[in-house]
């Protein structure tokens, strides 16, 4: 067998001439970088020294030995080329594939912006507004997918795998996979520095303000989509590209040792996040961070589908379920503060409550995200009868609901049944039982008013428990009208004017004249008090003046007509008949507008 | 698991009503019994690690014990036991200290001591007496510790990577010094993967300037003889790309030895009538979460660890303590030591390596063919040495850094537990933030 003797020694001599520890110029010079021709003359040779090597008898010990030595040279040297090939392409991913698609024209920094402003515009929502429209979904849902782009364009990563191919063949694998590997990984790094994946710890985490959490959590967001979905999933395709079919998975191995570490990094924040501690202002964020997870998650576990990439699948679903049950918590939480809110400080006016609209807000807020927590609430609340010794917590029958209603449903019905609780509770710190009545009254009125503006809340609370609510507030209207009115309506009654045993006039003047001047003094207090009250919706103002002046107006229209002449015959009668009917009627215009009589009278005369 | 959860917060508030009708200000007899009992075990368990490692030590050094089962003891203090040959019969040998195998069972440990103590802690107690002294200032600084721990989890998680790199380099060595006939080509491979190995275990242990990693650096490939990346011009970027770095796993700034430092900060053992209340118990878990996380840091490689060795130290009069203190005492001298060495870490195994990648580098400096007999024997010591360590991280590293994570999610839902207790109490008064 000569001819291969000779033929091995030329591969040998063009392998040597290379050897960079032998000469400077080899040293110097880049086989890759170079002449295609001396390229492919390169590996011809080495696979023929390999050819050679594999044909050599066991018997030539010292001419293996001098082969392997010169294979070894080879594969210093073609480690060296795939170093420097992969270090010419490391320039961290593309501006313009890290933002997605949609949003391709703008600047990052324009970006940004435009992230603040609707950030600002869901804050304001979150405050207590009057708005009935908070339906700017801020849900993470998108259809978006796996972008891979390429990293390397494909003249280098054909080189790559030629060397790749050699590298394996001689049982350089694990050289190979170390060389990818760490060059790879710090181009991820930079990739990741440039998506402000930040090197927060927990501990740092924890301690930050959560307003500065919401903004790294809208920006972690949209960094862990671009990181899944387009950078590691390019990072997994350039190494099938590179090492697909070269054996010994060394796709899937060179694929771990490159993003493992990165990909930890990256969802350390969201694993942070997720053990943070629990109150009502995280929720949505904490959905948000729930939604854009669980959006991502069959494409983690496409990107990370092998068996060595396991424990980072595992990571993302443990952390998925964390937030879910973040987000639980968070609800009973929000809950239990909704039933044990103990502000006792009467509202003046009794205007809505500041924890009515709270937790009308909250809730709206809540049913913008019901497609996710219906999936995740699925425990129906506690309510009375588990703690039936509890005289704290009201009692509910949910049965009726059974079957018709989410247990989302059910909580945010829940949720309304323990805030009416509540605020009975802080009705009972009202002095006066009319001003009590008017606060309930207000108050669900809010309620219905803040379930009818939101067609998602309506339809979730269902039209049984909502006539149920206006029943509530009217049943209050009625009540305060029955306090405050019987009383001075009482005054215009007939009864007692008339003098018993007398058949033709018999009408008590004196008594009469007590009865206009009861009547006088309580619509007088009635009217100074209650014009300060406050029923802030027009509507149900204007509702409840008219109901008012309709019992009121006819009973003293009538009681003047039977009884003016009496007083009228007598002396003074002003002092007895202070108010005629119009001055009735435009007396009840200045209840419940929340400022003194004095007020309106000079409003009046303008 | 909504279930358990669930359960979990019904019975706090079944006890919450019992607890209205009864309340216990004062440990009773049944609780006093429990906290002795949880003392007792803690010394019990951390004895069992101590003794382990006093009875593999006085096998190796002195060679009296005729069961010789520390094929690993023996070659960790001499180098030329020929330790591949070698078969064990009867029991597995017990875990030398700081070995892959005794952090598993400190682990098992510190999960063992940890269930029991949120037994003690939590069940059936007053969710009230958490509001009162002196848990109401101890649970918080407890929750505050654990949250450090689990960076010190996720350090370590890294570190073990790290670890796992510097395997897949020595059996790159390995792969190559087994090839028979052996051949210059081999060698220089194999002495290329160690300096890697070698070099990255300095860059790694050195406190990230830069300078200092370049100077080494360059001493290291000098003192090699022979090229190791590319050489000359531009290859400074060739040959730093062959290195993992613990850098990427946290920001700069992070240092795990301030962590410690923190954690053991104001950590003071109960004094006066406290010694036999509620608080003794937080204290020993204190102690345990501390000297775990201290231990792993010793031994794994993790970012900056300047003076790790003074900042743990437990009282020396408590009873329960003594293994922990004897543990303490011998993982700190050896940490001084390392501290003059500049070793990688106390984990046994990764000394090892350490050491027989040193000689191997040193024989392949020197290597001519053919080999002589002698020295023929000696690298074939050295390879079966160097097989062997490889095949514990093989076996080993994997489980623990498993086991670090299962740390993590036992402090992470221990945590959650006794804040849903700490809810229980404030929950009464809670105002909602409108």
């Amino acid at each position: 067998m000569e001819p291969p003797e000779s033929t091995a020694s030329a591969a040998e001599r063009i392998i040597l001439r290379w050897d960079s520890t032998a000469s400077e110029e080899a040293r110097e010079k880049m086989i890759f970088t170079g002449d295609r021709h001396e390229i492919d003359r390169y590996l011809d040779a080495v696979d023929e020294l390999q050819k050679s090597m594999s044909s050599a008898t066991l018997s030539d010990s010292s001419s293996s030995a001098v082969a392997s030595s010169t294979l070894q040279i080879a594969m210093a040297r073609l480690e060296d080329e795939f170093r420097n090939i992969l270090l010419l392409h490391t320039s961290p991913i593309e501006a313009e594939s890290l933002t997605e698609s949609t949003n391709s024209e703008l600047t990052s920094q324009e970006f940004e912006l435009k992230e603040e402003i609707e950030d600002r515009s869901f804050e304001k929502q979150f405050e207590h507004q009057e708005s009935n429209s908070s339906t700017t979904s801020s849900c993470y849902k998108s259809t978006s997918s796996i972008r891979e782009v390429d990293l390397i364009p494909s003249d280098a990563v054909y080189d790559l795998r030629c060397i790749a191919e050699r590298m394996i063949a001689a049982g350089y694998l694990r050289e190979c996979i170390q060389v990818y590997a760490s060059v790879r990984k710090s181009a991820v790094d930079a990739s990741l520095k440039k998506l402000n994946v930040e090197k927060l710890s927990i501990g740092d985490i924890q301690r930050l303000e959560w307003e500065t959490l919401e903004t790294k959590i809208r920006r972690w967001i949209r960094a862990a989509k671009i990181c899944v979905r387009v950078l590691f999933a390019s990072e997994r395709r350039l190494c099938e590209q590179i090492f697909e079919g070269l054996g010994n998975s060394a796709d899937d191995a060179c694929f771990m040792e490159t993003i493992k570490g990165p990909a930890i990094q990256l969802f350390n924040f969201a694993e942070a996040i997720s053990i943070s501690r629990r109150s009502p202002e995280k929720l949505f964020k904490i959905l948000d961070l729930h939604d854009a997870l669980s959006d991502l998650l069959p494409d983690i576990e496409t990107v990370f589908e092998s068996k060595s990439s396991e424990s980072i699948r595992v990571q993302a679903v443990e952390i998925l379920s964390r937030l879910a049950e973040a987000a639980r918590g968070i609800l009973s939480e929000f809950e239990n503060a909704v039933l044990r809110e103990p502000s006792k400080v009467p509202v003046p006016g009794g205007t809505i409550h500041p924890l009515t609209r709270y937790v009308m807000n909250y809730i709206s807020l809540i049913s913008d995200y019901k497609q996710t927590l219906i999936e995740l609430i699925v425990s129906k609340p506690s309510t009375g009868p588990r703690y039936s010794s509890d005289p704290t917590v009201p009692d509910m029958d949910f049965s009726e609901f059974e079957g018709q209603a989410s247990t989302l449903a059910l909580h945010l019905i829940w949720i309304i049944v323990i805030l009416q609780f509540n605020l009975d509770g802080k009705s009972k710190h009202y002095k006066d039982a009319s001003l009590a009545h008017l606060f309930m009254m207000n108050n669900v009125h809010y309620i219905v008013q803040k379930i009818k503006g939101s067609p998602e809340l309506r339809e979730m609370i269902g039209d049984d428990y909502l006539r149920k609510l206006t029943g509530k507030f009217r049943l209050a209207a009625t009540n305060y009208q029955r306090a405050t009115w019987v009383r001075v309506l009482y005054c215009l009654r007939d009864e007692g004017l008339h003098v018993s045993g007398s058949f033709s006039s018999g009408v008590s003047k004196s008594a009469l004249r007590e009865r206009f001047k009861a009547f006088n003094a309580m619509f007088e207090e009635v009217h100074r008090t209650q014009a300060t009250w406050l029923v802030p919706d027009t509507q149900l103002r204007e509702e409840l003046r008219i109901s008012i002046s309709e019992k009121l107006i006819p009973a003293y229209r009538s009681f003047l007509g039977r009884f003016r002449s009496h007083i009228e015959s007598g002396r003074h009668p002003e002092n007895y008949i202070k108010y005629s009917v119009e001055d009735l009627e435009n007396a009840v215009l200045d209840f419940f507008e929340g400022y003194p009589v004095s007020q309106h009278l000079r409003r009046r005369s303008q | 698991m909504p279930a358990t959860d669930n359960q979990g917060s019904f019975l706090n508030r079944i006890s919450i009503r019992r607890n209205q009708f009864a309340p216990i200000e004062t440990c009773n007899d049944q609780e006093q019994e429990n906290l002795e009992l949880f003392q007792r075990h803690v010394a019990d368990r951390f004895a069992d690690l101590l003794y382990i490692h006093s009875t593999t030590t006085t096998a190796a050094v002195t060679n009296s014990n005729s069961n010789d089962h520390s094929s690993a003891a023996a070659a960790a203090t001499t180098t030329d036991s020929p330790s591949a040959t070698h078969e064990t019969h009867g029991p597995p040998p017990p875990p030398q200290l700081l070995s892959i195998s005794w952090f598993r069972n400190l682990l098992d440990t510190y999960l063992c001591c940890e269930a029991e103590f949120k037994a003690v802690l939590v069940s059936g107690r007053d969710p009230s007496q958490f509001s009162r002294p002196p848990l109401d200032r101890l649970i918080p600084d407890f929750l505050e510790r654990s949250i450090k721990a689990l960076d010190i989890c996720n350090a370590v998680t890294h570190g073990v990577d790290l670890v796992q790199h510097w395997q897949k380099l020595a059996q790159i060595a390995l792969m190559a010094l087994r090839q028979t006939p052996l051949g210059e080509g081999q060698v220089r491979r194999a002495g290329k993967a160690l300096n890697t190995l070698l070099t990255s275990m300095v860059f790694d242990d050195k406190e990230n300037a830069n300078n200092n990693f370049h100077g080494r650096w360059t001493e290291r490939t000098r003192s090699f003889g022979r090229r190791v990346g590319g050489g000359g011009g531009n290859n400074k970027d060739r040959t730093a790309g062959n290195f993992r770095s613990l850098s990427w796993s946290v920001a700069k700034s992070w240092s795990a030895s301030k962590q410690i430092q923190n954690m053991s900060a104001n950590l003071a053992a109960p004094r006066g009538g406290e010694s036999t209340g509620l608080a003794l118990p937080v204290y020993i878990m204190n102690t345990i979460v501390v000297f775990v996380m201290w231990a792993l840091v010793a031994a794994i490689p993790c970012q900056e660890r300047n003076g790790l060795a003074t900042h743990f130290q437990v009282p020396r009069n408590l009873n329960w303590a003594q293994p922990i203190i004897g543990l303490q005492e011998k993982i700190g001298e050896d940490w001084k030591k390392k501290e003059k060495k500049g070793t990688a870490g106390l984990l046994e195994e990764l000394q090892r390596m350490e050491k027989v990648a040193h000689s191997l580098v040193e024989f392949a400096d020197t290597f001519v063919f053919p080999m002589e007999e002698e020295k023929e024997a000696e690298l074939a010591a050295l390879v079966a040495e160097l097989a062997e360590i490889c095949k514990k991280m093989e076996e080993g590293l994997g489980p623990l850094q498993q086991q670090v994570r299962e740390v993590f999610h036992r402090i992470v839902r221990s945590r959650a537990e006794i804040i849903d207790v700490l809810d229980q109490i404030t929950k009464m008064s809670a105002p909602v933030p409108y």
